[in-house]
């Protein structure tokens, strides 16, 4: 069988944490879609136990090893599910926070499923205002489906025409066909590698 | 005291740069003047001398800070007070300063030090000094290229006629004085993480000058590595044989003790790093050493592991708002101590084929014997 990779995203600081469980069930949902036909290799990834050395790297320029590793494997996935709770009606710092240490062109193509979490349903937009252009601006490829859990989705007062399993599934969906295409975990960068026009001796026009 | 000369053979040369930060002491909140540090770091050089040290090289910055605008004048200061150290710079910046400028005023730091002196190019790090000099801090990387092509031209050829991207044309243009004996002021390139400025290196056969202070040792290895095997590509001799300048960043007392806890503070608020990681994270994921002079030997001892035999170790030692008494003591530990013990072990098992640091005499000798032998198959 084939592999694919998933990093799984999650901004969430409390414990248990909601945006956490979100990030778990998109997950499943992808999982499922592609395990018949593909090994997944699942890296779930909790920011809070990164977070001075996420700021560290923003004052030194460089990661710790440990939070290195965390990059490679954001950068060498197929496909990557990223879930922070609303804060101040927006992602969180240290959601934003990790994705600025990310080489800014390390994300180009990558297939992406965004989430979110908040207290109430009137923070949803966050994810189509807030969270999508930062992918967009990295070049990665976000999914159609943005999928926000409000705490009432884990109840019943959540919305009961396109429930929250029905809205994760779908972007699941969406997310598995992407990363099916995806060569990502299999190809080799080169950091070293030069732009094709470089000339050592100038007339070199960056891209 | 050691006696090596700028003129003699030295398989390594050692020695200090100096970003040149103004900074509050944080253990008295005492903020030195532009005056005092331009004393100090004139006077910091000069002992760098004194204890036996082969190298100074003064940084270029354009904002406050830092104070040295023009490392040239400083550098020519230098050049008179001093007899045998090698004036050098770290960095110059190639991308902003026009490279006729940069021409005339180095060839001229050759004449007026007799060949003592070199030049390291850097691409700078902060953005507005581009604009404030009126170029593009996205052409980065083609400044530094086209500027280099011009700087070596206008050295090596008598009249260039030049015409580029970045600046006015040059018709019948003479670049004065011609260098020192007809041999051009040796050049680094000093690069933190772009590849293009290590391949630059190896394609001209220059010397390749890692930062190695703010990135772990690994990142310095693989740049490194790769400058090593361009400058092989390029038909300028082996990999092992390419020029290569580390810099460093120690703190030291007798007992390694006294030394963590003398220095905490400078660290804690240090302008670059301070306020994040722990000293001790700091210490375990990038050169810096703080410690007594003897664990400065041996961690220095270790960076010949990845890095391979090297031509220059330069320590930044006068930042942070470290006193001057202090960083004249930490010179008198590095002379007496540090770099004895450091020439002798690096000497040891030092291969053959690798060439040792250039310097003007040096490079005199190479380009007589070069013609020599173009005379021979002529005749």
């Amino acid at each position: 069988m084939e592999t694919r990779k998933l990093t799984v995203i999650s901004a969430g600081l409390s414990q248990p944490s909601s945006t956490r469980m979100l990030a778990d069930k998109l997950a499943a949902a992808t999982l499922a879609r592609l395990e018949d036909e593909y090994t997944v290799d699942v890296v779930t990834v909790e920011l809070k136990d990164f977070a001075h050395d996420i700021v560290n790297n923003m004052l030194t320029g460089f990661p710790s090893p440990k939070l290195e590793e965390v990059i490679a494997s954001v950068e060498t996935s197929d496909g990557l599910i990223a879930v922070s709770p609303i804060f101040t009606t927006s992602y969180s710092g240290l959601f934003k926070s990790f994705f600025d240490v990310v080489d800014n062109k390390a994300l180009t193509d990558l297939p992406v499923l965004i989430g979110a979490t908040a207290g109430t349903p009137r923070h949803s937009l966050a994810l189509d205002y807030a969270m999508r252009p930062v992918f967009n601006y990295l070049h990665a490829v976000v999914v159609p489906t943005g999928v926000f859990a409000a705490t009432g989705d884990w109840g019943d007062s959540g919305d009961k025409v396109r429930s929250l399993p029905e809205r994760i599934d779908r972007g699941a969906g969406e997310l598995a066909e992407l990363m099916k295409a995806s060569e990502r975990s299999h190809t080799v960068r080169d950091p070293f590698a030069l732009d094709t026009s470089l000339s050592p001796v100038g007339g070199f026009q960056p891209s | 005291m050691e006696t090596q000369t700028g003129a003699s053979r030295s398989p390594m040369q050692f020695g200090i740069f100096s970003v040149g930060d103004i900074t509050t002491d944080p253990t008295t909140g005492y903020t030195p003047t532009d005056a005092e540090r331009i004393q100090n770091i004139l006077t910091i050089a000069q002992h760098a001398e004194e204890v036996g040290l082969d190298v100074f090289a003064m940084g270029e910055h354009h904002n406050p800070p830092f104070f040295p605008s023009s490392p040239i004048s400083i550098n020519s200061y230098l050049a008179a007070k001093t007899e045998r150290l090698i004036l050098s710079t770290a960095t110059t910046l190639i991308t902003t300063n026009d490279p006729v400028r940069l021409a005339e005023d180095y060839a001229m730091l050759q004449h007026v030090s007799g060949g003592r002196m070199d030049i390291t190019l850097g691409r700078g790090n902060t953005g507005p000094v581009y604009p404030w000099f009126g170029e593009d801090i996205r052409q980065g990387i083609p400044l530094a290229l086209e500027k280099y092509a011009l700087l070596r031209r206008l050295w090596s050829e008598d009249v260039v006629d030049w015409e580029g991207k970045f600046r006015t044309p040059l018709q019948g243009f003479t670049s004065t004085p011609r260098p020192l004996d007809g041999v051009a002021p040796f050049v680094w390139h000093g690069s933190i993480r772009s590849p293009e400025i290590a391949e630059q290196a190896a394609f001209y056969g220059d010397g390749f000058f890692a930062n190695h202070i703010f990135w772990p040792a690994s990142h310095t290895q693989r740049m490194v590595e790769f400058y090593r095997s361009r400058f092989e590509h390029y038909g300028h001799g082996t990999a092992a044989q390419a020029i290569v300048g580390l810099g460093g960043q120690v703190f030291m007392r007798k007992n390694s003790q006294d030394a963590v806890n003398e220095f905490r503070p400078y660290f804690n608020n240090a302008p670059v790093y301070g306020h994040g990681p722990s000293m001790e994270e700091f210490t375990a994921q990038t050169p810096l050493t703080v410690g007594s002079p003897q664990e400065v030997i041996d961690r220095t001892l270790g960076f010949r592991d990845y890095v391979g035999d090297y031509q220059r170790q330069l320590f930044l030692m006068d930042h942070a708002g470290l006193p001057l008494k202090t960083v004249l003591e930490q010179l008198d530990l590095l002379g007496g101590e540090v770099v004895p013990a450091l020439r002798r072990e690096f000497a040891n098992n030092r291969p053959a084929e690798v060439p040792d640091a250039p310097t003007h005499a040096a490079r005199v000798a190479e380009s007589r014997a070069a013609r020599v032998e173009t005379e021979a198959v002529d005749a």
